[in-house]
């Protein structure tokens, strides 16, 4: 084949691609770009991507009383610390942190057992735990919020760490994921351990964690990924209690209870929100697809 | 066989807790359809199939199904072909093809919630950038005459782009006839990344061989090579992907509550964001039970599809 035929072809594919990768590419330049602007250039669409940062002055700032120098700063200034200062953003980010490692470890305590006895260990019933494992496995999300909502309610513990917590206790993808990894394991290794007087127990925490962890680190993007972006639930069992807050339903409130047009401090929220997972995918990629997707049949 | 209590303490948790957060609520949704329970009251009436029947005999749950299919119907179709011809073109390139992929599945990692919002602002019909962008064309003679085709002797103003100039350029999701198709844009935006993904790894797993085999049996083109090696050997990713987009679409919620609230006059209502906000919101919970079923009921034929493709499906590997 010769190469030079292949050329315009290459093109036209690069052409394509690029023309798809801009639009996908726009809400993320505009977010960052409006994060940095004054309101004047985001409301007339000037001032291209840094914005000129001129000094603006913040009327509510004025209104309080303050001196005005204390009051004019530079736009990118402005919008960041108004994002921290309106909206409890430290406290959302704080809430997303405990929530999300509360869940995975909580995951893996309750999965990792099981998918060890589930693989390794021969036991009466075990078909049928499976076989619920397998089952449940169809059960979506959002066909069992309703109910949930009601037995949490009943129990006193909506608007609680507990009702963002307790939902995702149970990860039947995770045991299943875990079992499969485990069937992989050579008995030999299981048995050498038994032989030097090991627990159960401690076969479980001692020899098969530490050889689950490339699958357990798949499997913690996955959950970490899917419960730092999850709106529905948050959404459901918090209303009111914005020190419960997740990250997205933290921006959502502040949505709604925005005054005027602060796309700026708006955007600079988004933005704090939405870099921690999309950096620490741009640092680990591959690693992070694999999470996502090999899981991703849930 | 291990004589031990070991297996039986390492299960049951997660025996329990399955039971208690996943099958105790079905089965507490189906009850739950047909009565009139509510938070609050302390006892509930049995109503017989009176919320099934609401479901089926009034229009604003009519236009429930039919936002929800239409919603399905647009997303599913379009982000799976983006998917495969963005892993199509990729798998092909001979440089930069981690430069896209990195870039195509950044909105599937990115807070869909978050970037809803910025999507509002970008849509926005006075501060939006594209309404801006599409204002600014029509003071551009040559641009304007091509897009509204009146180089082609067409009437400017009938034209969509040439009634936007001269009216104004749409409300997006502020309309009912665009906020459906707007927030399924959003949809498809999120969620073709996903499907390149994997297609590009089903990609992968086609024999080299079979394209040689192919080009003996005379298939020079590309379309052909495609056609008839391609195409068929993604058959297991097709069923996979059709139905994980599928089952991901009808549980569309985050765009249509942050943006819409289901409006403009219920044209973006869909099931999840129905069951929220009868269930929940309104704490009507026989309504929003009934919906919960049905919703449970359309996933789980969706899942029987796949697993009957899959099992059906001949496997070359």
């Amino acid at each position: 084949m010769n190469p030079r035929t292949h050329f315009p072809s290459e093109i036209l594919k690069h052409a394509i691609l690029l023309g798809g990768a801009m639009v996908v590419i726009l809400p993320f330049y505009l977010m960052l770009s409006f994060s940095l602007k004054s309101p004047a250039e985001i409301t007339s669409i000037t001032g291209g991507f840094f914005g000129s940062q001129e000094l603006i002055t913040d009327p509510r700032c004025i209104k309080e009383g303050k001196p005005k120098a204390e009051c004019t700063m530079r736009p990118i200034v402005y919008n960041y610390t108004a994002a921290f200062k309106e909206a409890p953003l430290l406290r959302y980010l704080l809430n997303g942190v405990i929530v999300t490692v509360s869940i995975f470890i909580i995951q893996v305590l309750v999965a990792l057992p099981c998918a060890y006895a589930l693989a390794k260990l021969r036991f009466w019933g075990r078909d049928v735990v499976f076989g619920l494992v397998i089952f449940c496995l169809l059960i979506p999300v959002h066909a069992i919020a309703l109910p949930l909502y009601i037995m949490l309610a009943k129990v006193g513990l909506t608007n609680t760490y507990a009702a963002l917590v307790i939902p995702w206790t149970i990860s039947v993808f995770g045991i299943f994921l875990m079992r499969q990894f485990f069937k992989t394991v050579p008995d030999d290794l299981i048995d050498a351990a038994r032989m030097d007087g090991m627990s159960e127990f401690s076969i479980v925490w001692k020899v098969m964690l530490p050889t689950a962890i490339p699958a357990l680190l798949a499997f913690a993007i996955f959950s970490v990924v899917a419960h730092w972006n999850d709106y529905y639930w948050p959404r459901v069992v918090i209303t009111g209690d914005r020190d419960l807050m997740t990250p997205p339903l933290g921006l959502r409130m502040f949505k709604s209870d925005l005054d005027g047009n602060e796309y700026g401090p708006m955007m600079a929220a988004t933005t704090v929100i939405v870099a921690p997972l999309v950096v620490a995918f741009l640092l680990a990629q591959r690693r992070f697809i694999e999470g996502i997707t090999l899981t991703g049949m849930k | 066989m291990i004589h031990s209590r070991a297996p039986i303490a390492f299960v049951a948790p997660a025996v329990i807790l399955m039971f208690i957060i996943l099958i105790a609520p079905v089965f507490i949704a189906g009850t739950l359809s047909f009565t009139d329970y509510n938070l609050g009251n302390p006892g509930f009436n049995w109503v017989g199939w009176k919320n099934y029947d609401a479901l089926v005999s009034r229009t604003g749950y009519k236009k429930m199904f039919s936002a929800s299919l239409a919603y399905v119907l647009i997303v599913v179709p379009i982000s799976v072909a983006l998917g495969l011809g963005s892993a199509l073109l990729i798998s092909s390139l001979r440089f930069g093809g981690e430069v896209y992929k990195t870039v195509f599945f950044l909105p599937v990692m990115a807070t869909l919630l978050a970037m809803a919002i910025v999507w509002e602002f970008t849509l926005d019909p006075i501060v939006g950038v594209l309404n801006h962008v599409l204002r600014s064309g029509c003071d551009i003679g040559w641009l304007h005459s091509f897009l509204t085709g009146s180089w082609l002797g067409m009437d400017a103003t009938s034209s969509w782009y040439g009634h936007g100039c001269s009216e104004t350029f749409p409300l997006w999701i502020g309309d009912k006839d665009y906020a459906l198709g707007t927030i399924a844009f959003i949809g498809i935006w999120q969620a073709f990344g996903f499907n390149m993904v994997l297609y590009l790894a089903g990609l992968t797993s086609v024999p080299r061989e079979l394209y040689s085999a192919a080009a003996m049996d005379g298939a020079d083109s590309g379309w052909e090579r495609f056609k008839l090696v391609t195409w068929p050997m993604l058959g297991p990713t097709h069923v996979f992907v059709v139905t994980i987009t599928s089952i991901r679409s009808f549980q569309v919620f985050d765009t249509v509550e942050a943006l819409t609230r289901g409006g403009p006059s219920k044209s973006t209502y869909v099931m999840v964001y129905a069951m929220f906000e009868k269930g929940i919101r309104q704490n009507l919970i026989g309504v929003g039970s009934a919906i919960t079923v049905v919703f449970l009921a359309f996933v789980l034929i969706l899942t029987m599809t796949q697993v009957y493709f899959v099992n059906r499906r001949v496997h070359y590997s």
